[in-house]
C-alpha cells in the first residue's frame, strides 16, 4: 500500500502574474543591493512566526493572575516575556528600543470603558505579539471614522454597546502599540488557560469586538472605501 | 492627504502626493493577472492571503529600515530606500485611484512596485525583463 495514499490538500496549481511581480521586485532589490538575500530570508522567517496568540495567552493570563495583570497593565513589554515575546531582541535587526518600537500598552477594558486600536496615519499595529494587521485594519475608511464615530463602527463590527459605556480609541504610533484587555465574559468560570486564550480573538485584542465563550474566530469584514479621498482631511 | 494636514502632524518631510499616473507594465498585471480570491476559489483553497504576501511584507519592512519605528521626522534622509510613511501615503492614493478595482494584497503589491518605479529604486524596462525571466523559471515545469 502506497505511503501516500492519503488526499492531500487542495492547492493552486497555477503561476500567477502577482507571484512572479513579488518576485521580480524582490529579486531587484537584492540585485541593486537595497537588500541582501539573506536578510529577506531571516526577517520573512521571523514574519512567519508571528501571529496574535502570544498576545491572547497575555490576556488569558492576566484574566487569571491578578499579579500579572498589574504586570501587564504598567508594562506591556515585559509582561511580554512571560508569553514568549521579547520586543527587543526578537526581531532580527533589533529594532526594538526602550524608547520606540517596544513601547506595548495594555489598555484594560471595564464594564463602562471599551478601548479600541487604531493608527490613523497608516497602519501601525503591535505585530510582534499580534501578528499581521488585517485588510480593514489598513483602510483609510476604518482610520477615519473610527475616531470620529466609533459607536457606529463598532456596530458595523457587530459589537453594540450600551450608552453608558465610555468608547476610548487609542491611536498607534512608532512611539506605541496598544493591544486590549477585554473583560472577561461570563459563563468561563473555572476554565484552564488555554481554553480562554482561544476566545480571545485578534478581534478582541484590537477592540472591536469582546471576547464570548464559543466565538473563536474574527468577523469577515466588507472593506469600504472612504467616502472622502484620503489627501483631504486627515489630520485628526 | 493635503500637505497642510502633513505640516499640521509634524511631518513636513513626508511623501509628496503618489504619482497616480499609470505604469505600462503595472496596467499589464493589473488587467490580466489572477488575484488570489479568484485562484484560491478555482483550487479550492481556505488560506485567505496568498503565499507570496509574506515575503511582499519582508520586502517593504527591510526597505523601510528604522523608519518603521521612529517618527518621520526623525528618519535621516537616505537613511532607507522607501521610508514606511512615505510608501503607506502612497499605497493609500494608489488605493483610491488607479489600482482602486484591485483587492488586498495584489493592491499593495501593484503601489509597493509602483512606487519603487517612482522612487528611482528600479525602472520599468529592467521590472518587464525581469518579470520575464521569474515568469520563465516558474513556469519551466
Amino acid at each position: 500500500m502506497s505511503e501516500h495514499d492519503h488526499k492531500p490538500a487542495p492547492m493552486v496549481d497555477e503561476v500567477s502574474d502577482f507571484e512572479i511581480l513579488e518576485m521580480a521586485v524582490r529579486e531587484l532589490a537584492i540585485e541593486k543591493g537595497l537588500f541582501s538575500a539573506e536578510d529577506h530570508r531571516i526577517w520573512t522567517e521571523y514574519v512567519h512566526t508571528l501571529g496574535p496568540t502570544p498576545a491572547a495567552r497575555l490576556v488569558a493570563k492576566a484574566w487569571l493572575d491578578p499579579e500579572y495583570k498589574k504586570l501587564a497593565v504598567a508594562d506591556g513589554v515585559a509582561a511580554s516575556k512571560a508569553v514568549g515575546v521579547d520586543w527587543v531582541n526578537s526581531p532580527p535587526t533589533k529594532f526594538g528600543t526602550p524608547s520606540d518600537y517596544c513601547n506595548l500598552r495594555v489598555l484594560e477594558d471595564t464594564p463602562t470603558l471599551k478601548h479600541v486600536v487604531v493608527c490613523t496615519l497608516c497602519s501601525c499595529y503591535p505585530r510582534p505579539i499580534l501578528g499581521q494587521s488585517p485588510e480593514w485594519y489598513r483602510t483609510p475608511n476604518y482610520r477615519r471614522r473610527l475616531v470620529r464615530w466609533p459607536r457606529q463602527v463598532l456596530s458595523e463590527f457587530g459589537l453594540q454597546l450600551p450608552p453608558e459605556v465610555q468608547i476610548r480609541v487609542a491611536d498607534s504610533n512608532q512611539k506605541t502599540r496598544y493591544i486590549v484587555l477585554p473583560v472577561r465574559p461570563a459563563g468561563t468560570e473555572g476554565w484552564t488557560e488555554d481554553q480562554l486564550t482561544e476566545i480571545v480573538t485578534r478581534d478582541c485584542l484590537i477592540g472591536v469586538a469582546v471576547p464570548k465563550p464559543g466565538v473563536k474566530s474574527n468577523i469577515k469584514l466588507p472593506v469600504h472605501k472612504a467616502v472622502h479621498p484620503v489627501q483631504h482631511g486627515h489630520g485628526h | 492627504m493635503a500637505k497642510s494636514d502633513r505640516k499640521e502632524l509634524g511631518s513636513e518631510n513626508m511623501g509628496q502626493e503618489a504619482d497616480v499616473t499609470t505604469i505600462p507594465v503595472l496596467e499589464e498585471i493589473r488587467n490580466h493577472g489572477k488575484v488570489w480570491e479568484e485562484l484560491a476559489a478555482q483550487y479550492g483553497v481556505t488560506n485567505p492571503d496568498p503565499p507570496w504576501k509574506i515575503t511582499m511584507d519582508a520586502t517593504c519592512d527591510i526597505l523601510a529600515a528604522d523608519s518603521n519605528v521612529v517618527p518621520h521626522a526623525q528618519v535621516v534622509p537616505g537613511s532607507c530606500a522607501l521610508p514606511l510613511l512615505e510608501r503607506r501615503t502612497e499605497e493609500d492614493d494608489l488605493s483610491t485611484t488607479i489600482y482602486a478595482d484591485v483587492p488586498f494584497p495584489e493592491r499593495q503589491l501593484l503601489a509597493l512596485a509602483h512606487s519603487m518605479i517612482r522612487h528611482g529604486l528600479i525602472n520599468e524596462e529592467e521590472l518587464a525583463r525581469q518579470m520575464e525571466e521569474v515568469g520563465r523559471r516558474l513556469k519551466s515545469v
